[in-house]
């Protein structure tokens, strides 16, 4: 048995879940996400043995590496014995005062079912902790794998970066090119203490196969804490996600940048708060996204200032790049500022690739699907860029550039189109 | 080799806007192609270069003895036709440098060896008197007019074209600029390349002297002449050319 504090929980949302029905969210607009598709009751936990399975994660070197396939964790090692890097489920026994203080603390099980569900059924779970003054050079690596259909994952990662410690930590969601479904609901808190310096990475790509994932990510920093924050969305059959980001203190900065690449039929919808709950605090969030095949994707992105919130500033802008007829997409950003004195802006753009822009590039001698290659990736360097981890980007630029080769024929079909139109 | 325009006939959706344009430029020559604003000058440097909002409905371009008129624009470079845009395209997230080496590449079948692309690049920004922090900016973003101009002229240098249309190239530069641009141009002129000016104002033709001039109103080639006609036209003006034609009832 686990101690209390993670069984009772367990019940408490075990309850919400049998009470709720599956959920469809609905948005102003076209916008319907649904899960009608999706045969959960056909899903099971799969157990693998340890062992390490073949992973590209862009650098080689790490300070600590910890996998879960299925689940349950079938590697963990680590190279630097300052910090923890574990199974949350074996770390619920070995520091059960450190976890209890932290666990769940920004994750309401009443947010939806299946928040309510991952809060049920997590199993394997990671927990990361970096002590106060400590600072790790290489990055932690966390991987969530489902390599075979008729899988559920239910994953918690939590993690707490102690005062003026500093930490570079890569989430890795990846996926088989597999035949039929697989669930992963998942929960992720970090909490940055005063003074703590974080660069997070989220890196998705779930493969062919169609896997969901319905998740929440949430990130709180603390008095002049910093972090900075960079999900990358490169696949997955049906993402249903809302990432929050939470000034918490005074003096906490954030820097949010994200972006997301659609193809076939995938389905992405994204919800970000940028929400400051103390004054004093900056944040900056940009999201790119670019839209191949059948695809749809949304994003909104909402700056929240909370009464009592005052001398906030922060800015938030997102575009969105439709590179197919089919593809749908929108991009909303809104803001509520309960407070006098703060400064907050947002914009948002949905467009397409400039025919000139092209028409520029083919008289220097470039073909066509190069300068849409060159231009997709040049509109996205500003978020690579930001990754700040030569290994991880260049991991990104060449599967921008595979699916851009994949998406060839609609993109000059498009583009063609367009140019036609006009 | 020569540049050969055969009868261009060229229209937009709404209309035709060139009626039957010819025009020969051999290697060493360089034209000036003049003309009011809607002439038509800027269709056929457009059209030249493939750009698919114009269509070509008659007539030919013929490069090298190659007829390109169907050709796309990037067939077009690889054969040796060049345009400095008169309003060239902001290309984020490309460094200057990593353009020029993607052009570069583009008409050669081994990459250029970065040591002769670096060597290259130098001394042309040095001519250009451009600054070396230049190339790492993105491609024409935030750029002045000048540093456009200043930009396309350098691609001009790296890419050594056999024919060089330039639109526009003198409008919105001063004259500290348009000195540098045309001292550029003019260590490009020789017998290896030929050149289409195409320019409203007479003021680059002081500092790149034309052999030829060819004057454009409405879509046609009205009046034809050496480097004179230029002087003739900054004295009299279009008005002057347009009630002469009126005039011989073309």
């Amino acid at each position: 048995m686990a101690p209390e504090f993670v069984e009772s929980r367990r019940r408490a949302a075990l309850e919400v879940y049998e009470s709720q029905d599956v959920p469809t969210w609905r948005r102003s607009g076209f916008w319907t996400t649904s899960l009608r598709g999706l045969d959960i009751d056909t899903l099971e936990p799969k157990r693998y043995e340890p062992g390490l399975p073949e992973l590209d994660l862009g650098d080689d070197e790490h300070s600590a590496l910890i996998v879960q396939r299925g689940a349950n964790v079938v590697h963990s090692d680590l190279n630097d014995d300052q910090i923890v890097v574990m199974p949350l489920e074996q770390a619920v026994e070995e520091h059960p005062e450190l976890v209890a203080e932290y666990f769940g603390k920004r994750l309401p099980i009443e947010d939806d079912k299946f928040a309510a569900g991952t809060a049920a059924f997590w199993s394997g779970g990671v927990f990361i902790h970096v002590p106060k003054n400590v600072r790790v050079e290489k990055p932690i690596q966390v991987v969530w794998l489902i390599d075979e259909p008729g899988t559920v994952q239910w994953a918690h990662t939590l993690v707490v970066v102690g005062e003026h410690a500093e930490v570079r930590i890569r989430e890795f969601f990846l996926g088989g090119d597999f035949e039929g479904q697989a669930l992963h609901s998942g929960a992720f808190e970090l909490y940055a203490e005063s003074g703590a310096q974080v660069d997070l990475a989220h890196y998705q790509d779930w493969g062919r196969g169609d896997v969901y994932d319905l998740s929440t990510r949430r990130v709180d920093v603390g008095r002049d804490a910093r972090v900075k924050w960079v999900p990358i969305h490169l696949g997955g059959h049906l993402t249903k996600q809302t990432l929050d980001i939470i000034t918490a203190q005074p003096g906490s900065d954030m820097r949010h940048t994200g972006m997301y690449f659609t193809e076939r039929d995938e389905l992405l919808d994204l919800f970000t708060t940028d929400k400051h709950e103390a004054g004093h605090t900056t944040g900056d969030t940009v999201w790119k996204g670019a839209l191949t095949g059948e695809s749809r994707a949304s994003y909104e992105g909402l700056i929240h200032i909370l009464p009592g919130a005052p001398e906030v500033d922060t800015y938030l802008q997102t575009h969105q790049m439709l590179l197919s007829p089919k593809a749908k997409g929108d991009a909303i950003p809104s803001l509520i500022v309960e407070v006098d004195n703060v400064k907050a802006s947002h914009g948002g753009t949905v467009g397409e690739l400039d025919p000139e822009q092209i028409f520029y590039m083919m008289t220097r001698g470039i073909s066509r699907a190069e300068a849409v290659r060159v231009l997709v990736e040049g509109y996205f360097e500003e978020v690579i860029m930001r990754l700040d981890d030569p290994g991880l980007e260049e991991l990104v630029r060449r599967r921008i550039s595979e699916k851009l080769a994949g998406a060839e024929d609609q993109v000059r079909e498009f583009i063609g189109e367009r140019a036609e139109g006009r | 080799m020569t540049l050969e325009v055969q009868n261009l006939h060229v229209r937009t959706e709404d209309r035709e806007i060139l009626h039957g344009v010819d025009l020969v430029i051999r290697k060493g020559e360089t034209h000036a192609l003049m003309g009011p604003n809607g002439s038509g000058k800027s269709t056929l440097a457009n059209t030249l270069m493939g750009n698919p909002t114009y269509e070509v409905t008659e007539g030919k371009i013929i490069l090298n003895g190659e007829d390109l008129t169907e050709a796309g624009p990037d067939e077009r470079a690889r054969a040796g036709l060049f345009m400095a845009f008169q309003y060239p395209a902001t290309i984020p997230g490309v460094s200057v440098a990593n353009f020029l080496r993607m052009a570069v590449n583009a008409g050669r079948d081994e990459p250029i060896k970065v040591k002769e692309f670096g060597a290259m690049l130098k001394g042309h920004m040095e001519l250009l008197k451009i600054d070396r922090a230049f190339t790492s900016r993105y491609l024409n973003e935030g750029f002045s007019g000048g540093e456009k101009k200043r930009a396309e002229i350098l691609q001009l240098a790296m890419l050594q074209p056999d024919f060089a249309v330039l639109d526009e190239t003198d409008s919105g530069l001063d004259i500290d600029a348009l000195r540098i641009v045309s001292e550029g141009v003019n260590a490009m002129r020789g017998d290896e390349r030929g050149f289409l000016i195409i320019t409203h104002y007479t003021r680059i033709l002081s500092y790149v002297r034309p052999e030829f001039v060819h004057i454009l109103l409405d879509g046609r080639i009205v009046r034809e002449g050496g480097a004179e006609l230029a002087d003739e036209l900054e004295e009299k003006g279009y008005e002057f050319v347009r009630e002469e034609v009126a005039a011989s009832g073309a």
